[in-house]
Protein backbone atom coordinates (compact mmCIF):
# COMPACT_ATOMS: atom_id res chain seq x y z
CA UNK A 1 0.00 0.00 0.00
CA UNK A 2 1.61 3.34 -1.14
CA UNK A 3 1.54 6.41 1.31
CA UNK A 4 0.64 9.51 0.35
CA UNK A 5 1.12 12.73 3.00
CA UNK A 6 -0.80 16.09 1.32
CA UNK A 7 -0.41 19.45 3.53
CA UNK A 8 -2.99 21.17 4.16
CA UNK A 9 -3.67 24.36 1.84
CA UNK A 10 -3.91 26.93 4.36
CA UNK A 11 -5.33 29.80 2.30
CA UNK A 12 -8.49 27.08 1.19
CA UNK A 13 -8.54 24.48 3.92
CA UNK A 14 -11.57 22.57 1.90
CA UNK A 15 -9.47 22.50 -0.93
CA UNK A 16 -6.82 20.18 0.70
CA UNK A 17 -9.03 17.03 -0.43
CA UNK A 18 -9.01 17.89 -3.83
CA UNK A 19 -5.22 16.69 -3.56
CA UNK A 20 -6.61 13.11 -3.09
CA UNK A 21 -7.35 13.40 -6.87
CA UNK A 22 -3.50 13.75 -7.57
CA UNK A 23 -2.89 10.52 -5.76
CA UNK A 24 -5.62 8.29 -6.86
CA UNK A 25 -4.35 9.13 -10.42
CA UNK A 26 -0.90 7.99 -9.23
CA UNK A 27 -2.26 4.90 -7.60
CA UNK A 28 -5.88 4.12 -8.12
CA UNK A 29 -8.86 4.32 -5.88
CA UNK A 30 -7.52 1.65 -3.17
CA UNK A 31 -4.14 1.82 -3.84
CA UNK A 32 -2.75 4.01 -1.06
CA UNK A 33 -3.66 5.48 2.51
CA UNK A 34 -3.54 8.92 2.80
CA UNK A 35 -2.27 11.44 5.60
CA UNK A 36 -3.09 15.04 6.02
CA UNK A 37 -0.91 17.71 7.75
CA UNK A 38 -2.72 20.40 9.49
CA UNK A 39 -1.44 23.43 11.53
CA UNK A 40 -3.85 25.59 13.36
CA UNK A 41 -6.47 23.93 11.54
CA UNK A 42 -9.44 21.44 13.28
CA UNK A 43 -9.36 18.16 12.63
CA UNK A 44 -13.31 17.68 11.76
CA UNK A 45 -13.04 18.79 8.35
CA UNK A 46 -10.86 15.94 7.32
CA UNK A 47 -12.42 12.91 8.95
CA UNK A 48 -14.04 10.54 7.46
CA UNK A 49 -11.53 12.03 4.02
CA UNK A 50 -8.07 11.12 5.11
CA UNK A 51 -6.94 7.52 6.73
CA UNK A 52 -4.52 9.30 8.96
CA UNK A 53 -4.73 13.09 10.05
CA UNK A 54 -1.88 14.59 11.49
CA UNK A 55 -2.44 17.68 14.02
CA UNK A 56 0.50 19.96 14.76
CA UNK A 57 -0.14 20.66 18.22
CA UNK A 58 -1.52 24.37 18.91
CA UNK A 59 1.25 27.41 19.18
CA UNK A 60 3.90 24.49 18.43
CA UNK A 61 4.66 26.45 14.92
CA UNK A 62 3.41 29.32 13.12
CA UNK A 63 1.51 28.40 9.98
CA UNK A 64 3.20 31.18 8.44
CA UNK A 65 6.52 29.66 9.31
CA UNK A 66 7.70 27.80 5.99
CA UNK A 67 11.08 26.34 7.87
CA UNK A 68 9.43 24.75 10.76
CA UNK A 69 6.63 23.51 8.62
CA UNK A 70 9.51 22.05 6.37
CA UNK A 71 11.15 20.68 9.20
CA UNK A 72 8.04 18.61 10.60
CA UNK A 73 7.32 17.52 7.20
CA UNK A 74 10.90 16.00 7.12
CA UNK A 75 10.41 14.40 10.64
CA UNK A 76 7.17 13.09 9.01
CA UNK A 77 8.30 11.60 6.05
CA UNK A 78 11.39 9.89 8.59
CA UNK A 79 8.45 8.25 10.38
CA UNK A 80 5.86 7.51 7.51
CA UNK A 81 8.49 6.51 4.12
CA UNK A 82 5.89 8.80 2.30
CA UNK A 83 5.90 6.84 -1.20
CA UNK A 84 4.26 10.89 -2.32
CA UNK A 85 4.61 14.38 -0.94
CA UNK A 86 1.99 16.35 -2.18
CA UNK A 87 1.54 20.37 -0.88
CA UNK A 88 -0.88 22.77 -2.34
CA UNK A 89 0.44 25.50 -5.02
CA UNK A 90 -0.55 28.56 -2.40
CA UNK A 91 2.55 30.64 -1.70
CA UNK A 92 3.26 28.61 1.24
CA UNK A 93 2.99 25.43 -0.22
CA UNK A 94 5.72 26.83 -2.85
CA UNK A 95 8.13 28.19 0.24
CA UNK A 96 7.84 24.62 1.96
CA UNK A 97 7.73 22.23 -0.92
CA UNK A 98 10.98 23.35 -2.71
CA UNK A 99 12.92 23.86 1.20
CA UNK A 100 10.99 20.31 1.64
CA UNK A 101 12.70 18.38 -1.53
CA UNK A 102 16.00 19.99 -0.61
CA UNK A 103 16.38 18.13 2.48
CA UNK A 104 15.01 14.50 1.51
CA UNK A 105 17.30 15.35 -1.79
CA UNK A 106 14.32 14.10 -3.92
CA UNK A 107 12.89 15.79 -6.83
CA UNK A 108 10.27 18.38 -7.42
CA UNK A 109 7.70 19.25 -9.92
CA UNK A 110 5.69 22.41 -9.73
CA UNK A 111 2.75 24.10 -10.75
CA UNK A 112 1.50 20.52 -11.65
CA UNK A 113 -2.04 20.12 -13.62
CA UNK A 114 -2.19 16.52 -14.62
CA UNK A 115 -0.59 13.08 -13.91
CA UNK A 116 -0.93 10.07 -15.40
CA UNK A 117 0.84 6.62 -15.26
CA UNK A 118 2.26 4.94 -18.37
CA UNK A 119 3.88 1.51 -18.02
CA UNK A 120 4.13 1.75 -14.66
CA UNK A 121 5.79 5.21 -14.97
CA UNK A 122 4.09 8.47 -13.08
CA UNK A 123 4.11 11.01 -15.65
CA UNK A 124 3.39 14.76 -14.51
CA UNK A 125 2.02 17.20 -16.80
CA UNK A 126 2.67 21.14 -15.92
CA UNK A 127 2.81 23.97 -17.78
CA UNK A 128 5.88 25.94 -18.46
CA UNK A 129 7.43 28.41 -20.97
CA UNK A 130 5.32 31.48 -20.57
CA UNK A 131 2.06 29.26 -20.39
CA UNK A 132 2.62 28.28 -23.75
CA UNK A 133 4.39 24.31 -23.64
CA UNK A 134 3.16 21.55 -21.32
CA UNK A 135 6.07 19.89 -20.03
CA UNK A 136 5.92 15.93 -19.42
CA UNK A 137 8.36 15.41 -15.92
CA UNK A 138 9.68 12.24 -14.58
CA UNK A 139 10.81 11.49 -11.21
CA UNK A 140 14.28 9.94 -10.94
CA UNK A 141 16.10 9.19 -7.79
CA UNK A 142 15.00 6.81 -5.11
CA UNK A 143 12.76 9.61 -2.97
CA UNK A 144 9.47 10.66 -2.63
CA UNK A 145 7.61 11.96 -5.36
CA UNK A 146 7.38 15.40 -4.08
CA UNK A 147 5.10 17.65 -6.19
CA UNK A 148 3.26 21.41 -5.65
CA UNK A 149 -0.52 21.40 -7.26
CA UNK A 150 -1.96 24.18 -9.17
CA UNK A 151 -5.32 25.28 -7.36
CA UNK A 152 -8.34 23.91 -9.17
CA UNK A 153 -6.40 22.05 -11.20
CA UNK A 154 -7.84 18.73 -9.53
CA UNK A 155 -10.91 18.11 -8.08
CA UNK A 156 -12.04 14.73 -5.68
CA UNK A 157 -15.54 13.89 -5.52
CA UNK A 158 -17.42 13.54 -1.99
CA UNK A 159 -17.11 9.78 -2.17
CA UNK A 160 -17.35 7.08 0.68
CA UNK A 161 -15.80 7.93 4.03
CA UNK A 162 -12.79 5.99 5.29
CA UNK A 163 -11.71 5.06 8.75
CA UNK A 164 -9.87 8.37 10.08
CA UNK A 165 -7.09 8.33 12.91
CA UNK A 166 -6.02 11.20 14.48
CA UNK A 167 -2.74 11.98 15.64
CA UNK A 168 -0.80 14.78 17.29
CA UNK A 169 2.74 16.03 16.38
CA UNK A 170 4.18 17.76 19.54
CA UNK A 171 8.09 17.07 19.06
CA UNK A 172 9.91 20.13 19.72
CA UNK A 173 10.95 22.47 16.33
CA UNK A 174 14.04 23.15 16.22
CA UNK A 175 14.76 25.63 12.65
CA UNK A 176 12.33 28.65 12.87
CA UNK A 177 11.99 31.44 10.39
CA UNK A 178 12.73 34.83 11.17
CA UNK A 179 10.13 36.66 9.77
CA UNK A 180 7.32 39.43 11.82
CA UNK A 181 4.26 40.02 9.67
CA UNK A 182 4.33 44.25 10.53
CA UNK A 183 1.17 44.35 8.74
CA UNK A 184 -1.78 43.71 5.95
CA UNK A 185 -3.74 45.99 3.91
CA UNK A 186 -7.06 44.77 5.24
CA UNK A 187 -8.66 46.05 1.90
CA UNK A 188 -7.19 43.64 -0.17
CA UNK A 189 -7.42 40.85 2.31
CA UNK A 190 -11.58 41.89 2.51
CA UNK A 191 -11.51 41.50 -1.32
CA UNK A 192 -13.32 38.21 -2.89
CA UNK A 193 -11.13 35.27 -4.60
CA UNK A 194 -11.60 35.38 -7.92
CA UNK A 195 -10.90 31.60 -8.09
CA UNK A 196 -14.22 31.47 -6.16
CA UNK A 197 -16.27 33.76 -8.37
CA UNK A 198 -18.86 32.11 -11.01
CA UNK A 199 -18.51 35.80 -12.61
CA UNK A 200 -15.12 37.18 -13.57
CA UNK A 201 -15.35 40.83 -14.83
CA UNK A 202 -11.68 40.83 -16.20
CA UNK A 203 -9.52 43.85 -17.67
CA UNK A 204 -6.93 44.62 -19.91
CA UNK A 205 -4.85 47.13 -21.91
CA UNK A 206 -7.97 48.19 -23.58
CA UNK A 207 -9.60 48.74 -20.38
CA UNK A 208 -7.08 50.89 -18.42
CA UNK A 209 -8.55 53.80 -18.81
CA UNK A 210 -11.42 52.72 -17.26
CA UNK A 211 -10.83 50.16 -14.71
CA UNK A 212 -12.57 51.30 -12.11
CA UNK A 213 -15.41 50.90 -13.82
CA UNK A 214 -15.34 47.31 -13.75
CA UNK A 215 -16.44 47.21 -9.93
CA UNK A 216 -20.03 48.23 -10.67
CA UNK A 217 -20.22 46.19 -13.24
CA UNK A 218 -19.00 43.02 -11.36
CA UNK A 219 -21.30 43.74 -8.41
CA UNK A 220 -24.16 44.44 -10.62
CA UNK A 221 -23.60 40.88 -12.26
CA UNK A 222 -22.75 39.30 -8.59
CA UNK A 223 -19.15 38.42 -9.70
CA UNK A 224 -15.55 40.19 -9.09
CA UNK A 225 -13.20 42.14 -11.10
CA UNK A 226 -10.29 40.36 -12.51
CA UNK A 227 -6.86 41.72 -14.77
CA UNK A 228 -4.41 40.72 -17.22
CA UNK A 229 -0.84 41.10 -16.16
CA UNK A 230 -0.13 44.36 -18.43
CA UNK A 231 -2.55 45.88 -15.96
CA UNK A 232 -0.45 44.50 -12.79
CA UNK A 233 2.68 45.53 -14.57
CA UNK A 234 1.45 48.78 -15.24
CA UNK A 235 0.50 49.30 -11.96
CA UNK A 236 -3.45 49.55 -12.67
CA UNK A 237 -4.39 46.39 -10.65
CA UNK A 238 -2.91 43.99 -8.19
CA UNK A 239 -1.47 40.55 -8.45
CA UNK A 240 -4.16 38.90 -6.51
CA UNK A 241 -6.73 39.06 -9.25
CA UNK A 242 -4.13 38.38 -11.95
CA UNK A 243 -5.39 35.48 -14.26
CA UNK A 244 -2.74 33.62 -16.27
CA UNK A 245 0.30 31.74 -16.42
CA UNK A 246 1.82 34.45 -13.51
CA UNK A 247 -1.63 34.46 -11.91
CA UNK A 248 -4.27 32.36 -10.82
CA UNK A 249 -6.44 29.77 -12.75
CA UNK A 250 -10.06 30.44 -12.73
CA UNK A 251 -13.04 28.49 -13.64
CA UNK A 252 -16.19 30.89 -13.92
CA UNK A 253 -18.97 30.42 -15.61
CA UNK A 254 -18.94 33.84 -17.53
CA UNK A 255 -15.76 35.49 -18.22
CA UNK A 256 -16.40 38.99 -19.45
CA UNK A 257 -12.93 39.71 -21.09
CA UNK A 258 -12.58 43.33 -21.85
CA UNK A 259 -9.91 44.89 -23.53
CA UNK A 260 -8.00 41.77 -22.74
CA UNK A 261 -6.01 40.58 -26.02
CA UNK A 262 -5.07 37.07 -24.98
CA UNK A 263 -1.44 35.82 -24.87
CA UNK A 264 -1.28 32.43 -24.18
CA UNK A 265 0.33 33.28 -20.78
CA UNK A 266 -3.44 34.88 -20.25
CA UNK A 267 -5.56 32.07 -21.62
CA UNK A 268 -3.45 29.80 -19.46
CA UNK A 269 -5.46 30.55 -16.66
CA UNK A 270 -8.70 30.49 -17.88
CA UNK A 271 -8.99 26.82 -19.16
CA UNK A 272 -11.51 25.95 -16.57
CA UNK A 273 -13.99 28.90 -18.01
CA UNK A 274 -16.94 27.88 -19.26
CA UNK A 275 -18.44 30.93 -21.39
CA UNK A 276 -16.18 33.79 -22.70
CA UNK A 277 -17.59 37.49 -24.51
CA UNK A 278 -14.90 39.17 -25.23
CA UNK A 279 -15.31 42.86 -26.02
CA UNK A 280 -11.88 43.94 -28.09
CA UNK A 281 -11.67 46.22 -30.99
CA UNK A 282 -9.63 43.44 -33.00
CA UNK A 283 -11.69 40.77 -34.24
CA UNK A 284 -7.74 39.13 -34.73
CA UNK A 285 -6.80 39.04 -30.77
CA UNK A 286 -6.56 35.74 -30.10
CA UNK A 287 -8.84 35.72 -27.36
CA UNK A 288 -11.87 35.59 -29.91
CA UNK A 289 -11.03 32.59 -30.70
CA UNK A 290 -11.89 31.23 -27.84
CA UNK A 291 -15.17 33.07 -26.78
CA UNK A 292 -18.55 32.29 -26.88
CA UNK A 293 -19.51 35.55 -28.13
CA UNK A 294 -17.16 38.90 -29.62
CA UNK A 295 -18.56 42.51 -28.80
CA UNK A 296 -16.61 44.51 -31.52
CA UNK A 297 -15.80 47.65 -29.96
CA UNK A 298 -14.51 50.38 -27.55
CA UNK A 299 -14.13 48.27 -24.11
CA UNK A 300 -14.84 51.30 -21.48
CA UNK A 301 -18.12 52.18 -24.03
CA UNK A 302 -19.24 49.13 -23.61
CA UNK A 303 -18.77 48.93 -20.33
CA UNK A 304 -20.77 52.39 -19.95
CA UNK A 305 -23.37 51.07 -21.95
CA UNK A 306 -24.18 47.64 -20.38
CA UNK A 307 -24.37 49.34 -17.34
CA UNK A 308 -27.27 52.12 -18.86
CA UNK A 309 -28.71 48.81 -20.51
CA UNK A 310 -28.72 46.56 -16.72
CA UNK A 311 -30.03 49.82 -14.75
CA UNK A 312 -32.93 50.12 -17.22
CA UNK A 313 -33.78 46.52 -17.01
CA UNK A 314 -37.16 46.23 -14.72
CA UNK A 315 -35.40 43.60 -13.58
CA UNK A 316 -31.88 44.32 -12.88
CA UNK A 317 -29.85 42.32 -10.38
CA UNK A 318 -29.76 42.38 -6.98
CA UNK B 1 28.71 49.46 7.12
CA UNK B 2 27.85 49.09 3.36
CA UNK B 3 26.30 45.64 1.99
CA UNK B 4 27.07 43.13 0.16
CA UNK B 5 24.45 42.20 -2.62
CA UNK B 6 24.34 39.41 -4.57
CA UNK B 7 21.81 38.94 -7.54
CA UNK B 8 21.51 35.40 -9.14
CA UNK B 9 19.95 36.42 -12.55
CA UNK B 10 18.90 34.01 -15.72
CA UNK B 11 18.54 34.90 -19.52
CA UNK B 12 15.54 33.46 -20.86
CA UNK B 13 13.71 33.10 -24.47
CA UNK B 14 12.22 36.51 -25.16
CA UNK B 15 8.40 35.18 -25.44
CA UNK B 16 7.67 38.48 -27.62
CA UNK B 17 9.91 37.46 -29.93
CA UNK B 18 8.99 37.28 -33.59
CA UNK B 19 12.18 35.90 -34.95
CA UNK B 20 12.51 32.10 -36.50
CA UNK B 21 14.72 30.15 -35.10
CA UNK B 22 16.83 30.73 -31.84
CA UNK B 23 14.61 32.99 -29.49
CA UNK B 24 16.14 36.24 -28.39
CA UNK B 25 17.32 36.36 -24.89
CA UNK B 26 16.36 38.74 -22.34
CA UNK B 27 16.89 39.44 -18.84
CA UNK B 28 14.70 37.25 -16.45
CA UNK B 29 11.74 40.27 -16.12
CA UNK B 30 11.49 39.52 -11.72
CA UNK B 31 15.58 38.94 -11.80
CA UNK B 32 15.29 42.21 -13.78
CA UNK B 33 13.64 44.08 -10.75
CA UNK B 34 16.03 42.50 -8.25
CA UNK B 35 19.05 43.62 -9.85
CA UNK B 36 17.39 47.20 -10.31
CA UNK B 37 16.88 47.33 -6.48
CA UNK B 38 20.49 46.74 -5.61
CA UNK B 39 21.53 49.40 -8.50
CA UNK B 40 19.26 51.88 -6.33
CA UNK B 41 20.96 50.43 -3.19
CA UNK B 42 24.17 51.16 -4.64
CA UNK B 43 23.60 54.61 -6.31
CA UNK B 44 22.70 55.70 -2.99
CA UNK B 45 25.88 54.40 -1.22
CA UNK B 46 28.82 53.85 -3.19
CA UNK B 47 30.33 51.59 -1.21
CA UNK B 48 27.55 49.19 -1.64
CA UNK B 49 29.08 46.66 -4.00
CA UNK B 50 26.55 44.04 -6.34
CA UNK B 51 27.54 41.07 -8.16
CA UNK B 52 25.19 39.45 -10.51
CA UNK B 53 25.47 35.47 -11.24
CA UNK B 54 24.11 33.62 -13.36
CA UNK B 55 24.36 29.65 -14.49
CA UNK B 56 23.88 29.18 -18.37
CA UNK B 57 25.64 28.70 -21.11
CA UNK B 58 28.68 30.90 -22.81
CA UNK B 59 26.53 32.93 -25.57
CA UNK B 60 24.87 34.97 -22.26
CA UNK B 61 28.25 36.09 -21.80
CA UNK B 62 27.41 39.23 -23.61
CA UNK B 63 24.61 40.22 -21.54
CA UNK B 64 26.77 39.52 -18.30
CA UNK B 65 28.73 42.10 -20.12
CA UNK B 66 25.87 44.79 -20.27
CA UNK B 67 25.30 44.05 -16.95
CA UNK B 68 28.65 45.47 -15.96
CA UNK B 69 28.08 48.32 -17.93
CA UNK B 70 25.44 49.02 -15.76
CA UNK B 71 27.47 49.67 -12.99
CA UNK B 72 27.42 45.89 -11.64
CA UNK B 73 30.40 45.50 -9.96
CA UNK B 74 31.15 41.57 -10.48
CA UNK B 75 29.69 39.43 -12.87
CA UNK B 76 29.92 35.35 -12.81
CA UNK B 77 28.87 33.07 -15.44
CA UNK B 78 28.93 29.26 -13.98
CA UNK B 79 29.34 27.14 -17.19
CA UNK B 80 30.55 23.79 -18.83
CA UNK B 81 29.14 21.20 -21.18
CA UNK B 82 28.45 18.89 -17.86
CA UNK B 83 25.94 21.60 -16.70
CA UNK B 84 23.71 20.97 -19.71
CA UNK B 85 20.63 19.23 -18.38
CA UNK B 86 20.63 20.48 -14.91
CA UNK B 87 17.46 20.41 -13.13
CA UNK B 88 16.57 23.23 -10.86
CA UNK B 89 17.86 20.89 -7.68
CA UNK B 90 21.30 21.17 -9.60
CA UNK B 91 21.01 24.52 -10.31
CA UNK B 92 20.17 25.27 -6.72
CA UNK B 93 23.14 23.38 -5.22
CA UNK B 94 25.88 24.71 -7.71
CA UNK B 95 24.56 28.53 -7.29
CA UNK B 96 24.32 27.55 -3.52
CA UNK B 97 27.92 26.74 -2.98
CA UNK B 98 29.37 29.42 -5.33
CA UNK B 99 27.30 32.22 -2.97
CA UNK B 100 28.21 30.25 0.17
CA UNK B 101 32.10 31.24 -1.17
CA UNK B 102 31.20 35.21 -0.98
CA UNK B 103 29.96 35.67 2.12
CA UNK B 104 26.87 38.35 1.43
CA UNK B 105 24.36 40.42 3.36
CA UNK B 106 21.51 39.73 0.95
CA UNK B 107 20.78 37.73 -1.99
CA UNK B 108 18.23 39.41 -4.48
CA UNK B 109 16.15 36.93 -6.94
CA UNK B 110 13.71 36.85 -9.08
CA UNK B 111 10.51 35.48 -7.92
CA UNK B 112 9.39 33.55 -10.93
CA UNK B 113 11.56 32.56 -14.78
CA UNK B 114 9.78 33.36 -18.07
CA UNK B 115 10.87 29.83 -19.18
CA UNK B 116 10.68 27.22 -16.73
CA UNK B 117 8.50 29.25 -13.96
CA UNK B 118 9.42 26.51 -10.93
CA UNK B 119 10.42 29.09 -8.53
CA UNK B 120 12.23 26.84 -6.30
CA UNK B 121 15.81 27.34 -7.43
CA UNK B 122 15.48 31.07 -4.77
CA UNK B 123 14.46 28.66 -1.86
CA UNK B 124 16.54 26.06 -2.24
CA UNK B 125 19.40 28.31 -1.94
CA UNK B 126 17.97 29.95 1.44
CA UNK B 127 17.39 26.12 2.23
CA UNK B 128 21.08 25.76 1.25
CA UNK B 129 22.46 28.49 2.95
CA UNK B 130 20.19 28.48 6.05
CA UNK B 131 18.37 31.93 5.60
CA UNK B 132 14.78 32.59 5.02
CA UNK B 133 13.31 33.70 1.76
CA UNK B 134 9.93 35.61 0.96
CA UNK B 135 8.51 35.66 -2.62
CA UNK B 136 6.93 37.72 -4.15
CA UNK B 137 8.64 41.33 -2.70
CA UNK B 138 7.34 44.07 -4.49
CA UNK B 139 8.63 46.95 -2.33
CA UNK B 140 12.22 46.99 -0.01
CA UNK B 141 12.30 49.77 2.26
CA UNK B 142 15.41 51.61 1.48
CA UNK B 143 15.69 53.23 4.93
CA UNK B 144 15.33 49.84 6.76
CA UNK B 145 16.99 47.64 4.64
CA UNK B 146 20.76 47.15 6.24
CA UNK B 147 22.79 43.80 7.15
CA UNK B 148 20.89 43.11 9.88
CA UNK B 149 16.96 43.05 8.97
CA UNK B 150 14.71 43.72 5.53
CA UNK B 151 11.26 45.33 6.01
CA UNK B 152 9.37 45.21 2.59
CA UNK B 153 5.86 44.34 1.03
CA UNK B 154 4.86 40.88 -0.63
CA UNK B 155 2.11 39.97 -2.07
CA UNK B 156 -0.05 36.65 -1.93
CA UNK B 157 -2.80 35.44 -2.58
CA UNK B 158 -4.59 37.59 -0.14
CA UNK B 159 -3.04 41.38 -0.40
CA UNK B 160 0.18 42.82 0.53
CA UNK B 161 1.58 42.21 3.71
CA UNK B 162 4.60 44.31 5.21
CA UNK B 163 7.33 42.10 6.31
CA UNK B 164 10.83 42.18 8.75
CA UNK B 165 13.28 39.25 8.07
CA UNK B 166 16.87 38.96 9.56
CA UNK B 167 19.44 39.13 7.28
CA UNK B 168 21.25 37.76 5.45
CA UNK B 169 18.25 36.41 3.90
CA UNK B 170 16.88 35.66 0.26
CA UNK B 171 14.43 38.17 -1.23
CA UNK B 172 12.30 37.10 -4.61
CA UNK B 173 11.02 40.19 -6.24
CA UNK B 174 8.03 40.32 -9.18
CA UNK B 175 7.92 42.57 -11.99
CA UNK B 176 5.00 44.37 -9.76
CA UNK B 177 7.55 46.24 -7.75
CA UNK B 178 8.15 47.90 -11.19
CA UNK B 179 11.70 48.26 -10.38
CA UNK B 180 13.44 49.62 -13.31
CA UNK B 181 16.85 49.13 -14.47
CA UNK B 182 19.09 52.08 -15.08
CA UNK B 183 20.52 52.99 -18.77
CA UNK B 184 24.25 53.41 -19.55
CA UNK B 185 26.24 56.12 -19.08
CA UNK B 186 27.62 56.89 -22.39
CA UNK B 187 31.07 56.42 -21.13
CA UNK B 188 29.94 52.75 -19.92
CA UNK B 189 28.31 52.03 -23.26
CA UNK B 190 31.63 52.19 -24.89
CA UNK B 191 33.82 50.68 -22.27
CA UNK B 192 35.23 47.48 -23.06
CA UNK B 193 34.61 44.77 -20.46
CA UNK B 194 35.22 41.56 -22.37
CA UNK B 195 37.71 40.54 -20.17
CA UNK B 196 35.88 41.20 -16.83
CA UNK B 197 33.23 38.65 -16.14
CA UNK B 198 34.49 35.66 -14.37
CA UNK B 199 33.60 32.70 -15.82
CA UNK B 200 33.93 29.05 -13.55
CA UNK B 201 33.39 25.55 -13.70
CA UNK B 202 31.17 23.41 -11.60
CA UNK B 203 34.89 21.63 -11.62
CA UNK B 204 35.94 25.52 -9.89
CA UNK B 205 33.46 25.05 -7.48
CA UNK B 206 34.75 21.49 -6.35
CA UNK B 207 31.63 19.26 -8.23
CA UNK B 208 32.71 16.21 -9.94
CA UNK B 209 31.42 15.16 -13.03
CA UNK B 210 28.62 13.06 -11.71
CA UNK B 211 27.66 15.49 -9.36
CA UNK B 212 26.36 17.93 -11.80
CA UNK B 213 24.25 17.97 -14.90
CA UNK B 214 21.59 15.26 -16.28
CA UNK B 215 23.55 12.64 -13.81
CA UNK B 216 22.87 14.33 -10.80
CA UNK B 217 19.36 15.63 -11.53
CA UNK B 218 16.37 14.45 -10.09
CA UNK B 219 13.75 15.11 -12.21
CA UNK B 220 14.03 14.72 -15.98
CA UNK B 221 11.77 16.59 -18.83
CA UNK B 222 10.37 13.88 -20.92
CA UNK B 223 8.78 15.81 -23.30
CA UNK B 224 6.65 19.01 -24.10
CA UNK B 225 3.81 19.87 -26.44
CA UNK B 226 2.55 23.25 -27.28
CA UNK B 227 -0.75 24.22 -25.36
CA UNK B 228 -3.71 23.68 -27.64
CA UNK B 229 -7.45 25.42 -26.85
CA UNK B 230 -10.58 23.92 -27.93
CA UNK B 231 -11.27 27.34 -30.50
CA UNK B 232 -14.83 28.20 -30.85
CA UNK B 233 -17.40 29.75 -33.59
CA UNK B 234 -18.21 32.92 -31.48
CA UNK B 235 -21.27 35.23 -32.18
CA UNK B 236 -19.67 38.43 -33.21
CA UNK B 237 -22.19 41.63 -32.48
CA UNK B 238 -21.18 45.70 -32.20
CA UNK B 239 -21.55 47.74 -29.08
CA UNK B 240 -24.69 49.35 -30.53
CA UNK B 241 -27.99 48.79 -28.87
CA UNK B 242 -28.64 45.49 -30.59
CA UNK B 243 -25.26 44.32 -29.52
CA UNK B 244 -25.77 45.39 -26.07
CA UNK B 245 -28.93 43.85 -25.66
CA UNK B 246 -27.66 40.08 -27.31
CA UNK B 247 -25.07 40.62 -24.64
CA UNK B 248 -27.89 40.97 -21.56
CA UNK B 249 -29.44 37.74 -23.48
CA UNK B 250 -26.19 36.06 -23.49
CA UNK B 251 -25.69 36.86 -19.47
CA UNK B 252 -29.50 35.98 -19.01
CA UNK B 253 -29.13 32.71 -20.32
CA UNK B 254 -26.07 31.55 -18.21
CA UNK B 255 -28.41 32.49 -15.12
CA UNK B 256 -26.10 35.75 -14.10
CA UNK B 257 -28.24 38.19 -15.41
CA UNK B 258 -31.65 38.44 -14.37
Amino acid sequence: MKQTCIFQDTETPEKTTDLLAAAVRMYGRDGFESHVVLVNASPETFTGRFHHVIQVAEGLVADNDPRAITEILETLHQTHRFDSILIPGTTLGKMIAPRLAWRLKTGLATGVTDITVRDGRIEITRPAGSGTILETILPEGPGPVMMTIRTHAFEHPPEETVPTRISQYSRPVTTRSTLTRLGVEQNIIESRDIRDSEVLVAGGGGAARCFPALKPLADALNGAVAASRKLVDQGIARRHIQVGQSGKTVSPKVYLALGIHGSMQHLAGLRGAVSIIAVNTSLHAPICRLSDMVVQGDACEFIEKLMDKMMCNPHKNT
Amino acid sequence: MPMKLICTVKFVPDPDSLTAGPNRLILNPDDACALAFALAVKSGDPGVTVEAVTLGPLSVRPHMEDLLRLAVDRGTLIWDPGLEDSDAFVTSKVLSRYIAGRPCDCVLTGSYSLDGGSAQVPVQIAESLGLDQMPGVIRIDPDRFDPTRAVFQAVDETGVTTWEMAMPGVLSLTRESGYKLPYPALTDLRRDVSEDVNILTSRDLGFSADQVGRASSLTRVAGSSPVTYGEKDPKIVGTDDDGITQVVDFLKKKGVCR
